[in-house]
């Protein structure tokens, strides 16, 4: 009997203390999907599948390049996110623009990736063209931009299926990203930085910012008034 | 102890000089059943009587936790989830009784039509057993509106336009089930007040006299083809087959229904130690949109069939089917009220639980497994695989990133990833030119809708260039021959090697 009784209750202690571990222990309740704020979570729910995972190897611009993350400040990073980017695919997130991210999750992410993936001295000592034009509308000279494109890009990116040159793939990619991949390469797929946009990924003298200034206003220049027209209206979400 | 014994003993007599029930039960529990009744097929009954007791008990103890307020209701699920010990297991125990209490009832109500237990002299407990199961099913969906999640508010929505299309009176009635024009605390409070008093009530009211006329009718004997029953002689046949082949019930055949309806409530234990208590899903906040909302498995058959229905056909069938099921279902034992009773020469009642069996689990299996909703994360969460981007063209890769943002991933999923409602795209240039996909993608067609206008012409080609690239290693896209004889005629002859 009194086996017995000692038996059931170490049954009965057992099953009261590892209740948390039986396989139909429910789990935590979902929180509110506007009120997630890790960055990890984020991140996946929202930039992985145009970014890549960990901000590499996506169809879109790789944000886990730290060359990238040294050159966009905070402000403009948060103004992509949350209002969009125009003239690419880039849609708006933040609720106020019409997407589903609160403020507080827009800073969340911002402030992850810069976590993430800057990293102390990511251009090692050298000083790149800045993120944004010195004057507005990219104000360079679209002939000398031809000439350095000629030298400096065409070499890879010349007629046939690396050709960037036509107005189709250029409606779809803006003069900022342009910019920033022409500045901080695109590692992940093997695109160099400015200190290396040669043929072979091997030049002597780095892009100056006027350099790419000029290039970015050709490439401009490429795209068909009409194709942009119709970008600007199928483009924008 | 022999003292203990007698005071025992007066105090049973006392109680019994007043209540006097010693006569009846020992009445009841003696009564003598054909001994072929005593069967492992005659347990069922007694196994949904035992699970009503589960259900009332567990329910009782959930009472003492649960708010039924549309504010608090969701919160006091999850204190039992995670804050009361064992509270989770007596969700778990409650709900899976709930889905043990339906199945069980079914397969009773579908033993008691094969072995036309439903003729005369039973017509009664047919019907009353009709009723049960509509009440069994009452409260398995007004318990899922308890659960106040949002599956609950969504299925509540849907049962409300349900109600809405019933003529004239819809609306009326509409705001007789919610307690309002809106889903709100006056919902909950009606459904909590018809899940814990007024359909137990009146289950408990008619099960009890359902038992009372097994107990005064006798069990149904096993029935013997060619042994018809009649108005005129049956009651007699049946008094005559119990006296001379006959047992007392207990324990002649109440030991199989003992040991059945244990082993159903360990059988309900061990499912919800196992697989846990039913949600509360997420909140049930209207606001939130990312949700796919589904109802609970019994009522996934329905969910199909609406699915499925061409909407011309949804009105008719939603108010037609349900009360000519049930009028078919109460008019049986006046239709077929004498006659044979064996499942041998049933041949029609045997097709038609067959038939009713093979629709309901086809259909649930459906409703389970068919992805009748898009993916609506797919485009910003599930990225394409990276052997799918590597070495693609600029604008190739332009393509990629306007399948993602254009939300083409919600419905098709590439390597594995992404929506199901249309099909995946992983090796979709094999199966289609670039006219074709160029074609599809701006004209829509089937389920697809048409992208045209939503999409520049830069956008397209970009769109289409990546389709082309999607094929497998050893197998070249797909072309059409007439274009390719084409460009083959226009070339210089002596180009060929």
């Amino acid at each position: 009997m009194r086996c017995v009784a000692v038996g059931l209750a170490a049954w009965l202690a057992v099953i009261l203390a590892g209740c948390r571990l039986a396989p139909g222990h429910p789990p935590d309740p979902d929180s509110r999907p506007d009120q997630v704020l890790d960055f990890a979570t984020l991140y996946d729910q929202n930039c992985a599948a145009c970014h890549g995972r960990n901000g590499q190897n996506g169809p879109a611009i790789d944000l886990g390049n730290p060359e990238y993350q040294a050159l966009i400040d905070d402000a403009s990073l948060r103004k992509w996110i949350a209002n969009g980017m125009p003239g690419t695919e880039m849609p708006a997130f933040a609720q106020s623009a019409g997407g589903m991210l609160t403020d507080a999750q827009v800073d969340v992410l911002v402030a992850g990736m810069r976590k993430a993936w800057r990293a102390q001295d990511a251009f090692a000592g050298a000083a790149p063209p800045a993120y944004a034009p010195a004057a507005a509308g990219n104000a360079g000279d679209a002939q000398r931009g031809q000439q350095t494109y000629q030298v400096r890009c065409a070499g890879c990116h010349k007629a046939g299926g690396e050709d960037i040159a036509s107005s189709t793939y250029l409606s779809l990619v803006g003069g900022q990203a342009l910019r920033s991949i022409i500045i901080a390469g695109r590692p992940d797929i093997g695109q160099p930085d400015w200190q290396h946009d040669a043929p072979g990924g091997k030049a002597v003298t780095p892009l100056s910012a006027q350099d790419v200034d000029d290039i970015v206003t050709y490439l401009g220049t490429l795209r068909s008034a009409a194709t942009t027209t119709v970008s600007a209206q199928g483009g924008g979400k | 102890m022999p003292g203990m014994k007698r005071a025992a003993g007066r105090v049973y007599a006392w109680l019994e000089r007043r209540l006097q029930l010693a006569a009846p039960v020992k009445d009841a529990v003696l009564h003598p059943v054909p001994r072929n009744t005593a069967s492992w097929w005659y347990v069922f009954g007694s196994a949904a009587f035992t699970l009503l007791f589960l259900q009332i008990f567990t329910g009782i103890l959930l009472a003492l936790v649960y708010v039924p307020s549309a504010g608090e209701a969701w919160n006091s699920l999850n204190v039992l989830n995670h804050q009361i010990p064992l509270g989770w297991f007596l969700r778990a125990l409650h709900g899976w009784g709930s889905n043990f209490m339906v199945a069980i009832v079914l397969i009773h109500m579908a033993q008691v039509f094969l072995f036309g237990a439903y003729k005369f002299p039973r017509e009664l407990t047919w019907i009353l057993g009709v009723f049960l199961l509509l009440m069994t099913l009452g409260m398995a969906f007004s318990g899922q509106v308890l659960r106040f999640d949002q599956d609950a508010y969504w299925g509540l929505g849907i049962g409300a336009s349900i109600v809405s299309r019933v003529p004239w009176i819809g609306g009326g009635l509409v705001h007789l089930l919610l307690g309002g024009p809106i889903i709100a605390g006056a919902t909950l409070s009606r459904f909590f007040t018809l899940h814990v008093f007024v359909i137990p009530g009146a289950m408990l009211l008619s099960a009890f006299l359902h038992v009372w006329m097994v107990l005064k009718l006798g069990i149904n004997e096993w029935p013997m083809p060619g042994r018809l029953v009649s108005r005129a002689t049956y009651v007699d046949q049946y008094n005559q087959l119990t006296h001379e082949d006959g047992l007392p019930f207990v324990p002649g055949a109440f030991w199989k229904d003992l040991v059945f309806s244990g082993a159903i409530l360990a059988a309900v234990a061990v499912c919800a130690f196992v697989f846990g208590p039913y949600g509360p899903g997420g909140q049930p906040d209207p606001s939130i949109i990312q949700t796919v909302p589904k109802p609970d498995f019994f009522f996934l058959w329905i969910y199909t069939v609406l699915s499925y229905l061409p909407p011309a056909m949804e009105t008719p069938f939603i108010l037609i089917a349900p009360i000519a099921g049930i009028a078919i279902l109460l008019a049986l034992p006046f239709y077929a009220s004498e006659g044979e009773k064996s499942w041998h020469r049933r041949p029609v009642a045997v097709l038609v639980v067959t038939t009713v069996a093979v629709c309901w689990a086809v259909l649930t299996q459906l409703g389970t497994t068919t992805p009748w909703s898009p993916h609506m994360s797919a485009w910003s969460s599930d990225p394409i695989p990276v052997s799918r981007l590597h070495a693609l063209t600029p604008l190739a890769r332009a393509g990629a990133v306007v399948l993602q943002a254009k939300q083409c991933r919600n419905c098709h999923s590439i390597g594995g990833l992404g929506g199901e409602r249309g099909p995946a795209l992983d090796d979709v240039a094999t199966r289609m030119t670039m006219d074709q996909l160029r074609f599809k993608v701006v004209t829509g067609g089937g389920n697809m809708p048409a992208y045209g206008k939503n999409l520049s012409p830069p956008e397209i080609e970009a769109l289409v260039t990546f389709l082309e690239t999607l094929h497998p290693a050893n197998e070249p896209p797909a072309y059409d021959p007439a274009q390719q004889q084409a460009i083959e005629a226009a070339q210089p002859s002596g180009s060929a090697p």
